[in-house]
């Protein structure tokens, strides 16, 4: 760890500059990876990243350094340099950068896993893969499985944040992340490709609820058939079931990236992108219907996205992105919570100490209903059912969004039929929130590493949802 | 300790109890300022050592990373792995380092004015956004990144090489009522021209958006900008690897060399020793000399890219794109043609200009398909004239479809770098036929 006595006297440094905010962020992450392929080692991985995140405002200009070397010299430099650079641009500065007033904590949390990462061994985590690799392969009866490659990675990510308004938070938090890639062929049909992810905070534990290797087996096989027997998607208007793994994915990118502040401000204009929630739109504006509620909360326990303070000092909340439709509530730091007349909810984030802390999602999530799959299904006279994907993408207002089934099938007369191929639903934003007529009851979440910020930092996050109805949706077809 | 001291510190206290072990140590001094509504946003600095271990004991391979500041840190993180590697079974791609050669060293690629404008990056900053402001924009939003790389490379057969190089990304966005343009350039040197281009030329797409257009969605002639070209040319080298071979992640798992990939017209070098672009290396991670050579030549597949170890996979030799585990290519070519933005417009009937996409994403990395969504200007072309802008628009398509359909390249030729065109390329308008485009219908 770090001398906190240390990242206390940057900080006073940087305000006896003449900084009126200063944050000293130590950061450690500390990672092990196995990477297999076919049921073979390909190597071993391990990395350790570990030093201070400085950052400062000095005339309204942020100013930002770090370093990994911890003595007082270099980290006294480093705040140095941040100050002086943040000066040197401050002339420039037409809106000065202000923070909010939020109430920072003093606070130390740790998750602590029931089977520790590190009493996970390697043998074990060869035999996992060997385990994947022997299941998927046993599960296919026509088709041949060309390739398949398995990682699994465990990651602890230490935290202090010292700020200049009195912060000291301290965390630690592990994280089991498990991977599997894998392609089917069949020559007469071609190839079909799947990535499947386990990813949590918290320990070893969670391989047992993940029941991986059953899970990749039952898909692969599954898969077998959409390969084998897939047909083309109705070309008419029907009623859409999207699978809990895709809305879990459409509302993390049309739910909680438009609902980051500084995508509305613009301050992403140029790298991922802006917003098409304008800041008077918020309260105002509605989206989507009645069934239309999103969350975004860091605090769901074994969350991939987990956390309790951010790293401004903020204490996590949940909150409600979209509220029966309506646009209800931004992602802040403490910098747009000032734009917008309000307080920060605690969502800035950084992944490493190299980088600035920005607003970040963390584990978001469709509000379940209350009917079961069955019922979802029940008044379908044809329809597409859509439970996975690979391909997806989205626009850089977050309105206009494609995702292309994987394992999907045809409903016919309430009931699930024959496998259908390379379905699309292809949609705006309104148009997706808009036509919801049925929410299912059960909530899955599935992990994600969302990447923003220039560098890019990508970070762990969770989404999901339950399975959700659409009606009136012209399917396409991918070439 | 300077770096050579420390990698080679590393290898003699390894090299009794590896097999195989290259160290590479790369330092940096960066700044990056982030423009946002015309002003700065952040300005970001960086100074640090970052020191890799490729570790190869009886035919096991393991790869340490660190960014932490004390060298017995990474020696007692060697120890856990020398325990643990008898635990771990052979690799399927054992690491047998080559024997060292004596690549021959770059002439170019360092520029002392990188360093200078970093403690100062102001007139930069103003250069890019007075002349986009000038151009027409009303808003802009953008990167100006100037670096310092030092990279060390020493192996246990003997290599050690350094290197240096400086690198300026600058990319900046336009707007103007509700339409965006874009620009962006990736240089081993400062150019202040170059920069006032990035905000000008941005800028300069705006005025072309004057009329609204309706899109129905179908296939269509296309002019793609440098940095579409560049975004889909970095997916397309990335697949060339070896590895992603190996792994199923590309299209080219079922192309032998000499295989028609791609129009005549068209030719992608994967290009280390070209000094202007910001990837450029004179040796890789392995200590191979590298060279600039095709991976498409006139439309045929020439090459995979490899390392040692996915060289021996394929029989082939190393092609210098070590990249430990991964080969990844350097810098990217794709080789001018004969005609004009201008000239391609004129040709299309029915069709669009797309200036700029990010997300690109695959169905199927094995059949190469595709979708990535347009983010900026994209204008309508009817008999040869841009006649209005459409909303964003989507790509779907196979790579091999699209590669193959290519009917111009323009003389004219750009070095760019940004957010979605990650490895540096330097590529020419295109102009491709028939090309499936897509938008929601609700």
């Amino acid at each position: 760890m770090v001398d906190e006595v240390l990242l206390e006297r940057v900080v006073d440094l940087a305000r006896s500059q003449g900084a009126t905010y200063a944050e000293a962020r130590f950061q450690e992450d500390a990672s092990e990876s196995l990477t297999m392929r076919n049921g073979r080692v390909l190597g071993v991985n391990t990395s350790v990243s570990r030093g201070v995140g400085i950052r400062v405002l000095v005339g309204g200009a942020l100013g930002f350094a770090a370093t990994n070397r911890l003595d007082q010299e270099s980290l006294t430099s480093a705040a140095a340099e941040a100050v002086s650079r943040a000066r040197a641009v401050s002339s420039l500065m037409r809106s000065p950068v202000e923070f909010d007033e939020s109430r920072v904590g003093r606070a130390s949390y740790e998750v602590v896993p029931k089977v520790k990462l590190e009493d996970y061994s390697i043998e074990d985590r060869i035999s996992l893969g060997k385990e994947v690799y022997s299941a998927v392969g046993g599960s296919l009866r026509q088709a041949k499985l060309s390739v398949l490659t398995f990682g699994v990675d465990t990651h602890i990510q230490k935290k202090v944040v010292v700020n200049s308004d009195g912060a000291l938070v301290r965390s630690t938090v592990p994280r089991v992340y498990v991977w599997v890639n894998f392609v089917e062929n069949i020559p007469e049909k071609g190839t079909i490709q799947r990535r499947v992810e386990f990813g949590a905070s918290g320990g070893i534990e969670w391989l047992k609820e993940w029941r991986v290797v059953d899970e990749v087996a039952e898909e692969a096989k599954n898969l077998e058939n959409v390969l084998a027997n897939g047909v083309e998607p109705p070309r008419e208007e029907v009623d859409v079931i999207v699978g809990s793994e895709i809305v879990g994915l459409i509302v993390h990118e049309s739910a909680g990236h438009p609902m980051e502040a500084d995508r509305i401000l613009g301050r992403e204009a140029a790298q991922a992108g802006e917003s098409y929630v304008k800041p008077e739109m918020i309260g105002r504006y509605s989206v989507g219907n009645k069934y239309a509620t999103v969350i975004e909360d860091p605090t769901v326990p074994g969350g991939y996205g987990f956390y309790l303070y951010d790293d401004e000092g903020v204490p996590a909340r949940p909150r409600y992105l979209y509220k029966e439709g309506m646009l209800h509530e931004p992602l802040h730091n403490r910098h747009t919570a000032k734009v917008f007349g309000t307080f920060s909810n605690g969502a800035a984030r950084a992944m490493t100490y190299a980088r600035e802390p920005i607003i970040r999602m963390s584990n978001t999530y469709f509000k379940p209903g209350d009917m079961s799959f069955e019922e979802l299904l029940e008044d379908i006279k044809l329809g597409v059912y859509m439970k996975s994907y690979m391909e997806w993408n989205i626009d850089d207002i977050r309105w206009n969004q494609r995702y292309v089934g994987l394992e999907s099938y045809l409903i016919v007369d309430g009931e699930i039929t024959k496998p259908v191929r390379n379905p699309v639903l292809e949609v705006t934003t309104g148009g997706f929130y808009s036509r919801i007529s049925g929410v299912g009851k059960v909530l899955r979440f599935y992990p994600g590493t969302c990447g923003k910020g220039e560098p890019s930092q990508g970070v762990p996050v969770w989404f999901g949802g339950p399975d959700v109805k659409l009606s009136k949706i012209k399917v396409g077809v991918a070439l | 300790m300077s770096h050579e001291e420390l990698a080679g510190k590393l290898i003699s206290e390894l090299k009794d109890r590896f097999e195989n072990v290259a160290v590479k140590v790369v330092s940096r001094d960066s700044m990056m300022l982030k423009i946002w509504n015309n002003q700065p946003g952040v300005l970001q600095t960086w100074r640090d050592i970052q020191v890799s271990l490729l570790l190869g004991k009886q035919r096991r391979v393991a790869v340490l990373e660190f960014r932490v500041s004390s060298p017995d840190e990474l020696l007692a993180a060697t120890k856990r792995v020398g325990d643990l590697m008898p635990k771990v079974e052979e690799s399927e791609l054992p690491i047998e380092l080559p024997e060292p050669g004596k690549p021959s060293p770059l002439e170019g690629g360092y520029d002392r004015k990188v360093l200078e404008y970093a403690s100062d990056p102001k007139p930069l900053v103003e250069a890019m956004v007075s002349s986009a402001l000038s151009a027409g924009a009303e808003r802009t939003a953008g990167t100006l990144e100037l670096e310092e790389i030092n990279t060390t490379v020493a192996t246990s057969k003997g290599f050690e090489g350094t290197y240096r190089r400086t690198g300026v990304v600058a990319h900046l966005r336009t707007f103007k009522g509700d339409v965006s343009s874009h620009w962006a350039w990736g240089s081993t040197t400062v150019d202040t021209k170059k920069l006032e281009e990035v905000g000008s030329k941005s800028a300069s797409f705006l005025s072309l958006a004057k009329t609204k257009a309706f899109f129905e969605p179908g296939r269509y002639d296309v002019v793609l900008s440098p940095l579409v070209v560049g975004n889909l040319m970095n997916y397309v080298a990335s697949m060339s690897s070896g590895m992603a071979v190996l792994l199923g992640m590309s299209f080219l798992s079922r192309k032998k060399t000499g295989d028609p990939i791609a129009s005549e017209a068209f030719t992608l070098v994967d290009a280390p020793r070209d000094t202007l672009l910001p990837g450029l290396a004179p040796f890789d991670d392995e200590g191979v000399e590298t060279y600039n050579k095709p991976i498409i030549g006139q439309g045929r597949f020439i090459s995979l890219i490899h390392n040692a170890a996915t060289g021996r996979v394929f029989k082939a030799r190393s092609t210098g794109n070590a990249g430990w585990i991964n080969p990844r290519p350097w810098n990217l070519i794709v080789e001018p043609g004969t005609s004009s933005f201008e000239s391609m417009v004129s040709e299309v009937k029915r069709g669009y200009f797309i200036l700029n996409n990010w997300y690109t994403r695959l169905q199927n990395y094995v059949e190469g398909q595709f979708s990535t969504v347009a983010r900026d200007i994209v204008l309508e072309i009817r008999d040869g004239n841009l006649v209005g802008y459409v909303d964003r628009v989507r790509i779907a398509e196979k790579f091999e479809n699209l590669l193959k359909s290519i009917k111009g390249l323009s003389r004219e030729v750009y070095d760019i770098t940004w957010w979605e065109v990650r490895i540096p390329t330097r590529a020419p308008y295109i102009l491709a036929e028939n090309i499936n485009l897509t938008k929601p219908s609700i």
